[in-house]
């Protein structure tokens, strides 16, 4: 049915209290997933969207076992956050804040990697399995965005996935799970690192990544289908064709430097690796039909 | 941001790193005290942010006063934006060096690169000659260790009085790069002198954008951008650039911001300027209009799809921004997500009409840029 998250997981709300921790939390609930507690700093005895607030990440632990967490603090907080979930022995974290300094962007890559954890993020909206849980802010009232199905999308971007889910939606699918890795130059998780999910995943029949300029995660799909890591039909939506070089184009990780990380060059090595690349938005949808009933 | 050399080169020097004997002059008439500073030959060097100035013939040796006058002269008359010049004593230097400090995105480690052929356009020498290229990983919870230069400074192929040189800078520009959250610091050349010491030949030094609150004693001034337009939409926390064109951009969300870039480029229009206002700006639709408008655009372009940034705020704020500033140009508007149901009616009083498909609204936008004049 989906990947990482279910309405099995159990999931703790770090920054609960705050306008966006509460106001998502609470979407996150009507969306069925299991939020057991909340975690804010002098607010332990509150009670938030109905499950109670702890000073600590520790102190919730001890009457809420969690398996995720879910991070709503301000940028420069998040890395100290991210350090006290693994601390706690949570292994999947999802971290929203745009903002987060480089070097600490880099710290928490470099601790996710040592404590073998999955950390999503930042500069993302997280991840929804539509329809089973989120783990994000999501506007997943929106029904031809938001809609359950048996396609995996990957994405670096916030509006762009809105665009191109539509498009998935539009042409009679659905995502089972949804990923925003985010904008961030050293994001917290790569594209790469979850085909193996999707391609375990009986629930899902192919996969959607909605990439830009920039960076190498597209180049790292590229090497996963080489060598046969996913197998199912791959699209790809890559923004930034027409982008001169050298220009930050928006997202930090956004920029061509050099001759790497061109969408030219991105999209020959996923067209080699036999994905299929839209060059426009409208096309993902028309692609996505195509290569599903080629294997059907 | 980036800081410009003689910048970089004070925190370098202050860091521990030899810099050449150099001064910094704002205007012509301060140029006889640098050289009495730094001795003849010197190198006039240009203070701007652009790479390759060697190549664009922004950095120039001067053998006499005349010289040097000479193009002192012609650069503060003839160089767009230049603030100042560095004037620098000429090294005699018997090697040239890289050196080079970022992140790597994989690994989340640091990256020192440095090679024994420095000097030159270093991205060209890992395309050619990526053997002449020595890097190092670096977990920035142990820092940079004596051992891993240690090794490096010996595939250099350096003399063995410039081994603990090196072997210093080295050390030095990493407490560099970390203390300034740096996204990248780069000594290219360090020149080896006859008797082995290291001095810094350039600096580069960019600091992390998210880090910037952090080192609040380097503001960006509008020398560090390319119009007062762009310095403006910085202020504001907008991201914004300028591109010449027709078709101004007012999006939201860096990647839609650029598929409809690539959209209008595809269907044969071109682009006045990107900027995109959604995330903590999408109540800023007058501030957006009125950046845009000083490119005196044919037609503004607005496509957006926001969560957060709901539709029917941004509309609203549009309405509000065209009563203000009452807009010669046309506008093609395309709003998306939370609230859009709401949009053509809020569009209503100014007549603008709501499309709900993005490559429609492009092709609308290039048609009438395509016909229309400028105001």
């Amino acid at each position: 049915m989906s990947i990482l998250i279910d309405r099995s997981t159990r999931v703790l709300v770090q920054g609960m209290t705050g306008k966006e921790g509460s106001f998502w939390s609470r979407h996150m609930l009507d969306l069925g997933t299991q939020v057991v507690a909340g975690v804010t700093p002098n607010k332990e005895g509150q009670s938030c969207c109905g499950v109670p607030v702890y000073h600590s990440v520790r102190r919730a632990l001890l009457a809420h076992p969690a398996t995720a967490s879910m991070i709503f603090v301000p940028p420069r907080f998040v890395m100290d956050a991210v350090m006290e979930a693994l601390a706690g022995g949570i292994r999947l974290i999802v971290t929203l804040a745009d903002g987060i300094p480089l070097h600490e962007q880099a710290r928490i890559r470099a601790a996710g990697l040592k404590a073998n954890a999955t950390i999503i993020g930042g500069n993302t909206s997280g991840i929804i399995s539509p329809g089973a849980g989120m783990m994000g802010s999501f506007p997943h009232w929106i029904e031809r965005v938001y809609k359950p199905g048996r396609i995996g999308i990957m994405t670096r971007s916030g509006s762009l996935t809105n665009e191109i889910a539509a498009m998935v939606v539009a042409e009679g699918f659905g995502a089972s799970t949804l990923i925003g890795v985010g904008g961030d130059p050293i994001p917290a998780s790569r594209f790469a690192e979850f085909l193996p999910l999707f391609q375990a995943d009986s629930q899902t029949d192919a996969v959607v990544i909605v990439g830009e300029l920039g960076g190498s995660m597209e180049e790292e799909v590229a090497q996963s289908l080489e060598k046969g890591l996913f197998t199912k039909p791959l699209v790809a939506f890559l923004a930034g064709r027409t982008a001169p070089p050298g220009t930050r184009m928006g997202h930090a990780g956004a920029i061509i430097s050099g001759q790497s990380g061109t969408v030219a060059e991105k999209t020959r090595l996923l067209e080699q690796a036999g994905a299929l690349v839209a060059q426009r938005p409208r096309d993902v949808g028309a692609l996505l039909g195509d290569a599903l009933a080629k294997r059907a | 941001m980036k800081l410009f050399e003689y910048q970089a080169k004070e925190l370098f020097a202050s860091h521990g790193i030899p810099v050449p004997n150099s001064a910094l002059i704002h205007s012509l008439d301060q140029l006889d005290g640098a050289l009495a500073q730094t001795g003849l030959p010197c190198v006039i060097k240009c203070q701007v942010l652009q790479g390759g100035r060697g190549k664009a013939g922004l950095v120039k040796m001067a053998r006499n006063k005349q010289e040097a006058r000479r193009l002192a002269e012609d650069y503060f008359a003839q160089v767009p934006r230049l603030k100042a010049i560095l004037v620098e004593e000429a090294v005699d230097y018997r090697q040239e060096l890289y050196l080079g400090l970022s992140m790597d995105a994989k690994s989340g480690q640091a990256i020192l690169m440095a090679s024994g052929e420095g000097g030159v356009d270093i991205e060209e020498v890992s395309r050619s000659a990526p053997e002449k290229i020595h890097t190092l990983s670096i977990d920035l919870l142990k820092g940079l260790q004596p051992f891993q230069i240690n090794d490096l400074v010996y595939s250099l192929g350096l003399e063995k009085a410039a081994f603990r040189p090196v072997s210093a800078v080295c050390a030095s520009l990493y407490q560099a790069f970390c203390r300034m959250d740096a996204e990248l610091a780069e000594i290219n050349p360090l020149f080896i002198l006859k008797d082995g010491q290291a001095v810094a030949g350039d600096g580069k030094l960019n600091i992390d954008d998210n880090s910037a609150f952090r080192h609040p004693e380097y503001r960006q001034g509008p020398e560090h951008f390319d119009s007062p337009t762009a310095y403006e939409a910085a202020q504001e926390g907008i991201p914004y650039i300028e591109f010449g064109g027709d078709i101004s951009l007012m999006c939201a969300g860096a990647g839609l911001t650029n598929t409809v870039f690539d959209l209008v480029n595809f269907e044969g229009g071109t682009v006045a300027n990107y900027l995109e206002y959604g995330g903590p700006n999408y109540t800023k639709a007058g501030v957006a209009m009125r950046l845009c408008l000083a490119n005196n655009p044919k037609v503004i372009l607005i496509v957006t799809f926001g969560t957060i940034a709901r539709a029917d705020v941004m509309a609203a704020g549009i309405v509000q921004a065209i009563q203000e500033l009452k807009p010669a140009c046309p506008i093609v508007a395309c709003l998306r997500g939370t609230g859009e149901e709401r949009v053509e009616e809020i569009f209503a009083p100014v007549g603008l009409k709501q499309y709900t498909d993005t490559e429609t609204a492009v092709r609308k936008a290039v048609g009438i840029a395509a016909q229309g004049d400028r105001t």
